[in-house]
């Protein structure tokens, strides 16, 4: 019988893959709520089937498409991605373990992220976009019988690992490199393929490229 | 000197703090003949500015409720509330009152009847004119001035994304002045009023708890075991401090509002809840039909000192606690619009403190009022400091209650100090979310300090003076903030509309 406590933040493997626990609710037969950090789909389960993994310097994972490993030799820059896996908030700060968040300003003592926490550098392992050569994938927990292809996100996000993944329905683009203004709108998605408002046809690959498109808003989005 | 620059606004700040502990502890009779003079010069020249500037911050705060600034969001459009709204009120409210609320609730009320404003005291008018005192002094005014000032630090943090300090909420006005000497200037007075704000509150905190153990354990309530209390308790939050107790700080907190909650039900229910229910329908009435004439009532032809020594002092003291306040509701509100941010800080803890005031003014006034009572209302009025306790032991199960005031006292005040020294510590670092352990521990000796020194120089008299001085630039600086803040609201509003469409096809 496992007699194991699990608690709101920590890495845990479900189902051979990384999760994160994101909420533990006492009494339910299904008390652990997780969130898959490859895509942040949410899964609940109970504490006997999860078990946990501390991440440390040196582990590369995937989360949400994208590829990252912890680094902890230099200080967060700001738009880096920080994991908090040493937390000690102050009393007004809103944080907890293992959480991801942006970094925004950077000063000797700490960093300041998005959400306006005061985090010092002791309390995060930085996320350092791309596997590094020498880095320890964690994210399965017996590698032996995954295919390698699996490995690295069907393979496609090698080429961009931090590139935003992917459009969606209603997204308006820009073209950058056309003398006149041109603007689209995501019509349709089949597969790789992009299909935009003017009969334009175009690879995901090929509007990821900021050189040539940006993105301008969704209407539908809130 | 470069450094002298970085940290000029915690030095000066200190060093002012510092001079006035100096001058407390070796010229104490000073001292209280200065704060004297200057509590009587407050009275007879500045009142009207308290009053003036209060009553502005109500109709401010009610009329950003119905503006077309509502629905801006504090933080990005995207960002949602960090608390579900049950507890964001009850932080609100923990913070908004804390120990004050324990302290005044029954004491308050019983004063005003044995000594009212105006008519005759002992009388049943005398009681009704005594909870329509009370709310006015705990009610929509201290809620404004907490709405105003926390408002505008969120605004200014959030969305336009400045340093979490006051000389913030000044960028509209001053542009990038806010990091020079005008905006350092600015910081130095919100410390001082800060200081003395919090260390009123802990002066009246340490009375509280002693008088607690008094009551309980019947340890002598005296001035040496109120000192002892300040030092044991400045070691405790220093230790939490350094230790990164800080998360039990937070449930502590919780606990706080949940043991007064339960305080607040046991009394409406073992007490005479239906004079109670009576209280709060009669007293809101008599509240929001008397508003104005209480909000501006000066007695330009009589003598002023019920007025300075209540609603002044606890204008002033509303006002000095504000920068901390403030700082605190700013950092819970994240991603609230500004009219949820307004219901949520000016409407529903103003009712909430009404029906606290209700529970405790009403069943205390209903036992003073009885034949054969009178001494005990005499005896509460002038030993303000046990009065809780006092009315405790007229109740049933009256050492439960007895123990759970004096919990949720030694929790206020141990959470207040603790996040006193964290608010200060931004303040004094230019808005820095990451203060240093170093000043925060500074903060944290100076302000106990403080309060030891205002208690020994002359008790709860001294306190109310203090902070009355203290208060009256930030006032000032207050007022000036509302306009900055219409402005940098007023901006926002056209970003947000250009941000819908700022391309157009020609």
């Amino acid at each position: 019988m496992k007699l194991y406590q699990v608690r709101k933040g920590q890495f845990v493997y479900y189902n051979n893959e990384l999760h994160k626990v994101y909420g533990v609710k006492p009494m339910y037969k299904l008390s652990v709520h997780l969130i898959k950090l490859r895509d942040l789909t949410q899964h609940i389960t109970n504490a006997a089937s999860v078990e946990r993994y501390i991440p440390r310097e040196n582990d590369s994972f995937i989360f949400e498409h994208k590829i990252y490993t912890l680094k902890n030799n230099r200080k967060a820059e700001a738009g880096d991605f920080i994991l908090i896996n040493n937390p000690a908030p102050d009393t007004l700060d809103h944080y907890s373990l293992n959480e991801i968040e942006v970094v925004e300003t950077v000063d000797n003592k700490g960093v300041i992220t998005s959400d306006l926490n005061g985090i010092r550098h002791n309390e995060y392992l930085l996320m350092a976009p791309g596997r590094a050569p020498d880095s320890h994938p964690i994210d399965y927990q017996e590698v032996a019988n995954i295919e390698v292809e699996d490995l690295d996100d069907k393979g496609r996000l090698i080429n961009n690992p931090s590139g935003e993944l992917s459009s969606k329905l209603g997204d308006i683009y820009k073209k950058k490199d056309s003398e006149f203004l041109v603007e689209v709108m995501v019509v349709a998605i089949k597969g790789q393929t992009i299909f935009l408002g003017g009969g334009l046809e175009l690879s995901q690959e090929e509007l990821m490229d900021t050189d040539k498109w940006e993105f301008q808003y969704n209407p539908f989005d809130k | 000197m470069d450094k002298f620059k970085q940290n000029s606004v915690f030095i000066i700040s200190l060093l002012l703090t510092l001079i006035f502990i100096i001058w407390g502890v070796f010229f104490t009779e000073n001292l209280t003949k200065l704060t004297n003079s200057v509590y009587k010069s407050s009275i007879d020249y500045l009142g009207w500015v308290y009053l003036g500037a209060t009553l502005f911050f109500v109709v401010f705060s009610i009329y950003l409720l119905f503006s077309k600034y509502g629905d801006i969001r504090l933080g990005r459009k995207t960002d949602k509330p960090d608390f579900t709204t049950g507890s964001w009120l009850s932080m609100l409210f923990g913070a908004g009152m804390g120990i004050g609320i324990v302290y005044w609730s029954v004491a308050e009320p019983v004063t005003h009847y044995t000594a009212p404003p105006y008519g005759k005291a002992y009388t049943v008018d005398a009681a009704n004119t005594a909870m329509k005192y009370t709310f006015f002094h705990w009610g929509l005014d201290p809620w404004a001035i907490y709405t105003v000032i926390g408002l505008a630090l969120a605004f200014f943090q959030y969305n336009k994304r400045l340093p979490a300090a006051i000389s913030s909420a000044f960028h509209p006005i001053l542009g990038d002045r806010i990091y020079g000497p005008i905006g350092k200037t600015i910081d130095i007075l919100s410390i001082f009023a800060t200081v003395f704000g919090i260390a009123t509150s802990l002066g009246l905190g340490a009375m509280q708890v002693t008088a607690g153990m008094h009551a309980i354990f019947r340890i002598p309530n005296t001035l040496v075991i109120q000192l002892v209390v300040i030092v044991v308790a400045t070691f405790l939050f220093i230790i939490s401090i350094n230790t990164g107790l800080e998360k039990g700080i937070k449930h502590l907190s919780n606990a706080a509002i949940i043991l007064s909650v339960a305080i607040m039900l046991l009394i409406l229910f073992v007490g005479p809840t239906l004079t109670v229910i009576k209280v709060f329908f009669n007293t809101t009435g008599l509240y929001i039909s008397d508003f104005l004439h209480m909000s501006l009532r000066l007695n330009p032809f009589g003598e002023g000192k019920w007025i300075a020594s209540w609603t002044l002092f606890y204008w002033a003291w509303w006002i000095a606690w504000a920068p901390f306040v403030g700082m605190f509701i700013a950092r819970v509100s994240k991603g609230r619009t500004v009219r949820e941010f307004v219901i949520g800080v000016l409407i529903v803890p103003t009712l909430g403190t009404c029906l606290w005031m209700s529970v405790f003014g009403g069943s205390a006034l209903e036992l003073v009022q009885k034949p054969g009572n009178r001494d005990l209302a005499k005896n509460i009025a002038e030993n303000v400091n046990l009065s809780i306790f006092t009315f405790f032991d007229y109740l049933p199960l009256s050492s439960l209650l007895s123990i759970l005031g004096f919990a949720v006292v030694a929790i206020y005040y141990i959470t207040v100090a603790d996040t006193a020294t964290f608010v200060l510590g931004m303040l004094s670092e230019g808005g820095t979310l990451n203060p240093s352990n170093k000043i925060k521990m500074t903060w944290g000796v100076i302000q106990s300090a403080l309060a030891a020194v205002l208690l020994f120089a002359g008790g709860l008299n001294v306190l109310q003076t203090a902070s009355i001085a203290a208060a009256l630039p930030f006032a000032i600086i207050m007022v000036v903030m509302c306009f900055s803040l219409l402005r940098g609201l007023k901006n926002e509003v056209e970003v947000q509309r250009g941000n819908k469409r700022n391309v157009q096809h020609l």
